[in-house]
């Protein structure tokens, strides 16, 4: 090849020499939540501590792969995600170390870590239903499910079925429903919605703030994203399956666990980190920043959130999410959703 | 070599052999036969678009002259800068049923009017159209210029009519150009991933990539993965068979350039007007876009602090994998156009295989590989490295077979018999002529690194984040502002390497250097020799001058 040619490379390469080679001392944490969620809670860490972090963020399930191909060879001292369906995989798969320390179990509820704590979840996210004030009756949708009925025909926007937030909650509805009433609601659901597929949360706020259709499923923190960039959209939050004999609210949360393989010296500072996510201030960044319920029962939820103190939670362990996910893979594609 | 390279296929084809039956069932009744028919309608779609529009630009740009065609010859390049995600984002902005488009639209069809939707079969074909057909306008562009109008001019003279003679002798004699255009399109567009996962469009790389991301297991992205390999394997084998068939040498002598035909005014308006909407579809828009929305990053001070590093990062991946593929795809694109053993053809067929493999699919290839071979490897860039290898290094093999393929291997023999070891033959004689093949394999490479998403988003090591990565963590967001930046950045380094590689595509005559002067004579020479060869008449030493000057 001619000098010109091969040159530039070879001087790109030396370049590289730099940021190529991570820096060894920092925390390597691996990260399924968008890194502007993540960040100001590692930078307060660092003031704090002392203690950099190098995130690699990348979709959730793809950094599970990621670690269980990487083996005892893998950099990631820290695995953060925002599904403990995810988190509960890793542990499964032998990915992520136990461990505990002094306050654990009155900073996070028992229900909200794994029972060996090889992860513990730091803020909750609701999977609820945003309608058109204008365009649907609040009334006439008390169960989530309802969404599946014909009188919805043409008028709900969906998640696709790669969406973690889609599969979580049908694994919830399936644990309570059971699977025949589960492969009705998707049928309708599929019907109901149409071409309204979205792939991501956002898209779907806006379908609701617009009126193409008049209502959708979504995590909850999209409807106040939107409402804080457009503060006179006609959407609302429906809080569905409450009463009596209702399923309750959908529940996931984002939490945090060790990598079975942290590197020794590295093991005390990826504790400091996980103890300072579940302690006030860490809460606060973590959750506050997508307003998100902070799971340490001290600090209060962002404001304009609505309190969950009196709100009914389907009774399904966080930990199931993992094992109920492929069979309801299974059912979501029988189905044909996309 | 080639077998590292087909180490990724083998993985596909091992995971989807030993996935169960019912897997198979299901994605047979659920999935396959709608995929296959997106698949394949829509780099069918793509295709005849970027045909029709590539072919007649090319000839616009070569044929006519008028007041700004110069310009044209490289502007239509240009839209190769944008990497597919960054159009298809653009475009669901321009296409927004609240968007300007659609505003104009009102005015002039009503109020009820609405364009269509981007999320379509029509706009996942528009905007991999306008982002592809730079491929086959550039073969199709040098192929022209190359052209040797001696053949026209004996069709016009026996009684051809302009059309007849275009038809008819023109766009077969470039044909393989064309399929080589069209081969790069239609791979392109079979393993993207970006813009077909933004319209919504479900194509087998979309579905591969969805499943991988959806489960823990990896058997059914296996399953679909082979069914798409199995596709473009059966593409591949065609393309080939199709050029073995027809492999055109320069017949004569007697060459003589194409002499574009000046136009008069309202001519030059109309062909200025054609090339400039194709052009602001393909690049002005977008680009301004994009400028606009780094703007209202740049005023809300939002721009990531990292970005000068995200830059040589991407980069430094880029430059070494374009250097590794042409090093690497030297012996092999020598061996499968010269050596005709199976061995060589089977090393050069397996190296096609990395680019059809859906880079998500190739990158977890590559890793698993990688932690059972070379463990050493691991969380360094060197895997990266790699994964990029597998998945560009077709696109290296194909520039480098063509450039080879146009040396008669007459010239090789020449030197031989005149005493030069083979690699003193590949060296002064091979090499000077392929040089400007090689360089702009070397640029394609480059650019589509730039651009290369999946790979890097499996498998960069913690802190080594590439322009594109950052482009896509916030796209997927759907901050556009602040994937703008890196976008538009993206774009401004490539411009300057997409138009090198028009420089280098734009053959010897255009260039006057020593060298190319040589070169130029050498092809003329070896045109001759090989007329002369297939007359029985003694052949000449090609380019005397240079081996006059060694002993």
């Amino acid at each position: 090849m001619p000098v010109a040619v091969c040159a530039p490379a070879l001087l790109a390469a030396l370049l590289a020499g730099a940021p190529a080679g991570h820096a060894g001392d920092d925390l390597v944490v691996y990260s399924g939540r968008a890194e502007r969620f993540v960040q100001p809670a590692l930078d307060a860490f660092q003031a704090e501590s002392g203690i950099a972090a190098q995130v690699l963020t990348a979709d959730s399930t793809a950094l599970i792969n990621r670690l269980h191909a990487e083996g005892a060879r893998t950099a990631a001292d820290v695995l953060i995600t925002n599904d403990a369906g995810s988190l509960e995989r890793a542990r499964e798969l032998g990915l992520l170390r136990a461990h505990a320390f002094p306050g654990l179990e009155t900073a996070i509820p028992a229900r909200f870590r794994a029972p060996d704590n090889s992860w513990i979840g730091l803020s909750g996210r609701l999977w609820v239903i945003v309608y058109n004030t204008a365009l649907a009756d609040p009334g006439a949708l008390l169960s989530i499910l309802d969404l599946g009925e014909p009188a919805w025909n043409g008028r709900i926007a969906i998640p696709a079925a790669g969406s973690v937030y889609l599969q979580t909650g049908v694994s919830v509805i399936r644990a309570v429903m059971g699977d025949a009433a589960t492969t009705r609601f998707l049928r309708g659901v599929k019907r109901n919605a149409g071409s309204f597929v979205f792939e991501k949360n956002r898209q779907i706020v806006a379908a609701v703030a617009r009126g193409d259709v008049a209502a959708g499923l979504v995590n909850h923190y999209y409807i106040h994203r939107h409402l804080a960039q457009h503060p006179d959209a006609p959407i609302a939050l429906r809080m569905t399956d409450q009463g009596e004999r209702g399923m309750g609210l959908i529940l996931n949360a984002a939490g945090v666990g060790i990598t079975a393989h942290v590197k020794r010296e590295h093991l005390a500072a990826a504790q400091a980190l996980v103890k300072f996510l579940t302690a006030p201030e860490g809460q606060l960044l973590f959750a506050h920043a997508n307003k998100e319920y902070p799971l340490n029962p001290l600090v209060p939820a962002a404001p304009g959130l609505p309190p969950l103190d009196h709100v009914r939670i389907a009774d399904v362990r966080l930990d199931r999410l993992a094992d109920l996910r492929d069979p309801t893979m299974t059912v979501i594609e029988t189905v044909g959703l996309r | 070599m080639a077998l590292v390279l087909m180490l990724p296929l083998g993985y596909v084809v091992v995971a989807a052999a030993t996935t169960d039956l019912a897997v198979w069932r299901r994605l047979w009744t659920t999935r396959i036969p709608e995929l296959l028919l997106n698949t394949l309608s829509l780099s069918a779609g793509v295709a005849v678009v970027d045909l029709i529009l590539g072919v007649s630009l090319a000839w616009i740009v070569t044929r006519y002259r008028f007041p700004g065609s110069g310009i044209w010859d490289w502007l239509l390049m240009l839209p190769l800068a944008i990497p597919s995600y960054v159009l298809a984002s653009a475009y669901t902005h321009i296409l927004h049923r609240d968007g300007t488009a659609a505003h104009l639209w009102r005015l002039v069809a009503g109020p009820d009017a609405s364009v269509f939707s981007p999320f379509s079969f029509a706009g996942a074909v528009l905007v991999l159209a306008l982002n592809t057909f730079p491929f086959v306008y550039l073969l199709a562009r040098s192929a022209f210029q190359r052209f040797n109008v001696a053949f026209e001019e004996t069709a016009r003279a026996t009684g051809a009519g302009r059309l007849a003679v275009f038809f008819r002798v023109s766009l077969p004699v470039i044909r393989p150009s064309l399929m080589a255009g069209l081969f790069l399109a239609t791979l392109y567009v079979a393993s993207d991933f970006g813009a077909v996962s933004l319209l919504r469009f479900q194509t087998f790389t979309h579905a591969v990539y969805q499943q991988m991301t959806g489960r823990f297991d990896n058997a059914a992205a296996s399953c679909l993965s082979l069914v798409l390999v199995g596709c473009a394997g059966v593409f591949v084998f065609g393309e080939r068979r199709f050029r073995r068939q027809s492999r055109f040498y320069q017949t004569t002598g007697r060459y003589r350039p194409p002499v574009p035909r000046p136009c008069g005014p309202a001519a030059a308006l109309l062909l200025n007007g054609g090339l400039l909407l194709v052009f602001m579809a393909a690049f002005g828009l977008p680009g301004l876009l994009l400028i606009r929305w780094t703007v209202d990053a740049v005023a809300a001070g939002e721009v990531s602090p990292g970005f000068v590093g995200h830059m040589w990062n991407s980069l430094s991946l880029s430059g070494l994998t374009a250097t590794a593929a042409v090093v690497c795809g030297m012996p092999l694109a020598y061996a499968a156009t010269r050596r005709r053993t199976w061995a060589g053809t089977l090393c050069a067929q397996g190296a096609y295989t990395g680019y059809v493999l859906p880079g998500p699919v190739a990158a977890l290839a590559v890793l698993v590989v990688v932690s059972h071979l070379m463990p050493a490897l691991h969380g360094t860039m060197l895997i990266l490295l790699l994964a990029c290898l597998v998945h560009l290094l077709p696109v290296a093999l194909q520039g480098m077979e063509s450039a080879l393929q146009q040396v008669t291997p007459n010239l090789e023999e020449a030197a031989r018999s005149l005493g030069a070891r083979p690699v003193q033959s590949f060296r002064r004689v091979t090499l000077p002529l392929v040089r400007g093949g090689f360089a702009s394999a070397w640029i394609l490479v480059f650019v589509q690194c730039m651009k290369e998403l999946p790979a890097s988003l499996l498998l960069r090591p913690a802190g080594f984040d590439t322009l594109a990565v950052r482009i896509w963590l916030e796209a997927s967001e759907e901050l556009y502002h602040l994937a703008a930046p890196p976008a538009l950045l993206i774009v401004v380094i490539t411009i300057p390497v997409v138009l090198l590689w028009s420089g280098a595509l734009a053959g010897p005559g255009r260039r006057d250097t020593r060298a190319d002067a040589d070169a130029a004579d050498a092809d003329a020479d070896g045109a001759d020799a090989d007329a002369a060869g297939a007359t029985g008449a003694p052949s000449r030493a090609p380019t005397g001058r240079r081996f006059r000057r060694s002993p």
